[in-house]
């Protein structure tokens, strides 16, 4: 009796001192949001009509990982089917799916399904936030290219307040200062422009660049597009270029160009004073001084066994890969480092490689 | 004297009388289905016929039919979408549907949807398990399915209306009319079936939404006999269908997809002496829509135009030996968006055997080669023996080579196809034995099927685009047996008639079942009847299967199961009345991977005969 007692106030006081101590002596300990904070969300697309896309977890250290963490969370929830980009609006993120055109609202650093949006949507694509409203470029009918279109959301009640006409195939979407910027990669055929659109009359302005202009970036008073060029199915294959556009113009400043039309350049990220892209397996590296686009990569992913690099990101020194492998399994991760960090491996050292989902769409940072 | 050559002479004249008659009896038989191997060339293979009464006891889509009454398992997107088959363990496209004789697989991917084709079209159908490419062309690999009309010349007159309505607001109307005499023959027939198709997903609040389909289809055949020696036939059919295609439990559709399909035939029979010799001509048309948004007028379309001409002679040596030649010339015509146009032209020579060297023991031989630009085409050929060991005991053996040739697709799609494919290879055997007794029937075979050369769209190394090659090989191997057995005991007709398949069929590399193959599928039916009354059932099951999906890799096993009972009104015009409960015990289950099929649903028929 008296022994249990005396244990028992020794288990609180202890209780207590713990808890006392951690707030006195770490006040700046970082509490994670969510058991998803601190990494990196891998959105898998899965199997086209197969119903299977889902989300991979990667810890910042690399130490927790963890696949097909929205099933995981909610169970009955079915993701849906081709997932393709996530947009965050403060601690919401919108799983954009292609498929299924619907969006699946999560908490971002929980993955708890908060909601549906699946009206008024065809073919979605990626997504941008600004000012309480989500902008969701939508291809519409493959076999009609008049109708594709910028749905607006307002982000408050999650529905669809109006919608935004541009040409055909519009793609990847970045705001930057109440502007849209929307690369039109033609979508079922191949477009050349960026649509630039004022969020404050939603009037629309283009800007032509390269062939299918895939990915963009914003810097310094600069717009820089990746342009892919036209495939080798198209019938008259084109070569990749890197464009620069003047956004208080909007006018090509300077236009870097391939001269083999077998190069395709993707995945344009700009980090530090260099842009990096990639051109089947091998991750290109371009100062943004230099006149000419380098003729070799850095590095490549052909020992990982990567035909081409589906995903592509950059994010405290690491670059991120995805892997889609053959499209019906499994897809990879790889990890290389980009060699800036203090003591860190030189650029494209292979740190990590992980199995995720099928076809590694994208990777969205919860920090 | 006198009285006993006469009785010689009458002997004589008998017997001549006899056997023309025997002649003619034989002519009538060899005229009234066009696919003349399919009766005289498939001693040594496993072939099962569903007449007329089977056909029309079971609901209108050759799936329905051959998934409660055959080893071939379908892989149906929800009831009444597109429908492949998997016979033997093999892909959608390595089994051939023939049409009167005339392979109607479709040129532009190969396969045949079993959902474009209503059973109730045919007099007869039968499946005719493994290698038929010798014969039957491309596409016999698995097996083969031949749906006939028959031409009869005995005179008659014989209307069907037959009238269907059930759940989910589903119609069925066919009418055909039979009209014959020593002439002429007619056998026209028309079929109409739509439904909103809107099912509730069993256990789910959720409904089958954009499945509504309708489909109308017109046969018309004729024979005309214009001397004892000379038959002329003309087959034709119109098949138009529009589905709306569903979606899945992950994705809404909003989609629709109309087929158009016609097919003629031209048939020119000759009888002298020993040898017969049949000419036809044949065109196949095939021409699908794709809308992508039902609620436009926006579609993506190819089509397809084959034209056929055959010639077939046959020449009885003796009794026990006859020699068969087969010569074709086919030439397709591919028009598409993706396909551009392209024209494909084949020949070949084909060469058969028969040879009964006793009473118990007989073997088929034959080969087959092409000539064309388009492929490097194989020898094919098939060696096939059946002992028949007592009088109730039979032993079959066959081995054979088969092939199934590129399609438009594999060869022209958008820059991307590959015009240096060649086609897939299977060398396969089999051995099979069959008891027959006055009232049961059971057979069990074991095959072994070695599939090479396969095709298949996978990424290349360069630039990751999906383009074709003959890049797989699967070996496939199993065992079906068949149980059927009849008794008639005063009034009471019993019939019982099951099978169960077991089949292997892995990919060489990866060693693992290949997706959308049980390796177990049963189905069995069991009937009643009493005077004017009968009551049956039906049972399907299917092994659990793998998906191509990683996350969700495999649709779980089933068992569907129907009842059904009829009454007949009426003597000299007849009035069957039927009442059927389809899926009785409402098993939730899906054919393919989060596309679930109905529940419990009901079916009222009514078969009117005048």
């Amino acid at each position: 009796m008296k022994f249990s007692k005396l244990f028992l106030s020794a288990l609180v006081a202890s209780l207590l001192f713990v808890s006392c101590s951690e707030d006195d002596n770490q006040p700046n300990r970082y509490i994670p949001l969510g058991t998803y904070d601190s990494g990196v969300l891998v959105l898998n697309q899965g199997g086209f009509g197969h119903g299977d896309a889902s989300v991979s977890y990667i810890s910042f250290g690399f130490t927790t990982f963890e696949n097909d963490i929205f099933s995981l969370v909610n169970p009955d929830v079915i993701l849906g089917d081709t997932a393709q980009d996530v947009g965050f609006n403060g601690a919401s993120a919108y799983i954009i799916l292609n498929g299924s055109n619907k969006i699946e609202i999560v908490n971002r650093y929980t993955l708890k399904s908060t909601g549906t949006i699946d009206e008024g949507l065809s073919n979605p694509r990626y997504m941008a936030v600004y000012n309480g409203k989500g902008y969701v470029t939508n291809w519409g009918d493959a076999t009609n290219p008049n109708d594709d279109y910028v749905a607006i959301i307002d982000l408050a009640t999650n529905t669809i307040t109006g919608n935004i006409a541009v040409v055909e195939g519009p793609e990847r979407i970045i705001e930057n200062e109440g502007k849209l910027y929307v690369a039109q990669t033609g979508g079922y055929g191949y477009g050349n422009q960026i649509s630039v659109i004022s969020t404050a009359n939603n009037a629309v302005t283009t800007i032509t660049v390269g062939d299918v202009p895939n990915s963009i970036q914003i810097k310094d008073g600069f717009l820089w597009v990746g342009c892919a060029g036209r495939p080798i199915y198209s019938g008259v294959e084109t070569a990749g270029k890197l464009v620069k556009v003047n956004i208080a113009t909007n006018t090509v400043a300077t236009t870097f160009a391939y001269t083999e039309v077998t190069k395709h350049i993707s995945n344009l990220v700009l980090e530090g004073s260099s842009a990096y892209y990639t051109v089947d397996s091998g991750i290109f590296k371009f100062d943004l001084t230099e006149n000419s686009l380098p003729a070799t990569p850095k590095f490549t992913t052909t020992a990982q066994g990567v035909y081409g690099v589906y995903s592509f990101a950059i994010k405290r020194g690491h670059i991120y890969v995805g892997d889609a492998g053959d499209y019906e399994h499994d897809g990879h991760v790889y990890i290389y480092s980009l060699g800036t960090e203090v003591e860190q491996k030189p650029l494209g050292t292979l740190e990590n490689s992980f199995t995720v989902g099928v076809i590694p769409a994208g990777f969205y940072f919860n920090f | 004297m006198t009285a006993k050559k006469l009785f010689l002479f009458w002997i004589l004249l008998l017997c001549q009388l006899v056997c023309a008659q025997q002649d003619s009896i034989v002519r009538l038989k060899e005229v009234t289905v066009s696919d003349f191997q399919l009766k005289n060339f498939s001693r040594t293979q496993s072939v099962a016929v569903l007449n007329d009464s089977i056909i029309e006891k079971n609901a209108t889509s050759l799936t329905t039919l051959l998934n409660y009454n055959s080893a071939i398992y379908f892989k149906e997107n929800g009831l009444g979408m597109v429908s492949s088959p998997s016979f033997r363990g093999t892909t959608a496209q390595q089994t051939a549907v023939i049409w009167n004789g005339i392979n109607i697989n479709s040129q532009l991917n190969g396969q045949t949807d079993f959902n474009t084709i209503t059973s109730w079209d045919f007099d007869e159908i039968t499946v005719r398990a493994g290698g038929g490419s010798v014969v039957y062309g491309s596409s016999a690999i698995g097996g083969s399915v031949h749906l006939n009309n028959i031409l009869g010349f005995k005179s008659t007159v014989e209307n069907t209306l037959q009238l269907g309505y059930g759940s989910y607001n589903t119609f069925g109307g066919h009418y055909k009319i039979l009209a014959a005499n020593e002439k002429t023959s007619v056998n026209a027939s028309i079929s109409r079936n739509s439904s909103e198709n809107d099912y509730r997903y069993p256990g789910m609040a959720k409904y089958n939404e954009n499945g509504q389909y309708y489909n109308t289809s017109v046969n018309a055949n004729f024979g005309y006999k214009i001397s004892d020696s000379h038959y002329l036939k003309l087959y034709s059919q119109l098949f138009e269908g529009e589905r709306h295609f569903s979606g899945t439990l992950a994705a809404k559709s909003k989609s629709k997809y109309q087929d158009l399909n016609t097919r003629n035939l031209l048939e020119w029979d000759a009888f002298f002496n020993k040898w017969t010799s049949r000419l036809k001509v044949a065109f196949v048309g095939e021409q699908y829509k794709y809308f992508e948004n039902a609620k436009t007028t926006l579609f993506e379309t190819s089509k397809a135009e084959t034209f056929i001409s055959k010639y077939d002679l046959n020449y009885t040596i003796n009794k026990k030996l006859s020699v068969n030649a087969i010569v074709d010339y086919t030439k397709t015509k591919g028009t598409g968006i993706q396909i551009g146009q392209n024209t494909r032209e084949i020949g070949s020579v084909a060469l058969l055997a028969k040879h009964q060297v006793l009473k118990q023991f007989g073997y088929e031989a034959s080969v087959r080669k092409e000539l064309t630009d388009n492929y490097k085409s194989p020898l094919l050929f098939a060696l096939g023996t059946h002992l028949d060991l007592t009088k109730n005991y039979s032993l079959l053996l066959n081995g054979s080579r088969n092939f199934r040739i590129p399609t438009f697709n594999d060869l022209y799609w958008d820059n991307l196809g590959n015009p240096d494919l060649k086609p897939e290879n299977s060398y396969q055997a089999e051995i099979g034995q069959q008891l027959k007794f006055k009232n049961v029937f059971i057979s069990a075979t074991a095959y072994y099927n070695d599939i090479r050369d396969m095709i298949q769209w996978t990424p290349n190394t360069t630039n990751g685009n999906f383009t074709p090659g003959n890049v797989a090989k699967v070996k496939s191997y199993g065992a079906e047996l068949v149980l059927n057995w009849q008794a008639k005991l005063d009034n009471h007709i019993f019939d019982f008639r099951s099978g169960y398949s077991y089949t292997i069929s892995k990919d060489e590399e990866t060693d693992r079942q290949l997706i959308y193959v049980p390796q177990h599928k049963a189905n069995a039916s069991v009937a009643y009847s009493y005077k004017r009354w009968a009551i049956n059932g039906q049972f399907l099951f299917n092994g659990f299967v793998y998906t191509p999906s990683q996350k969700y890799n495999t649709v779980e096993e089933y068992l569907v199961s129907n009842v059904g009972t009829n009454y007949t009104f009426g003597n000299k015009i007849t009035y069957k009345l039927g009442f059927r409960v389809l899926n009785i015990f409402n098993e939730d289950y899906q054919s393919v991977l989060q596309r679930p099929m109905p529940g419990t649903n009901y079916a009222i028929n009514l078969i009117f005969k005048f």
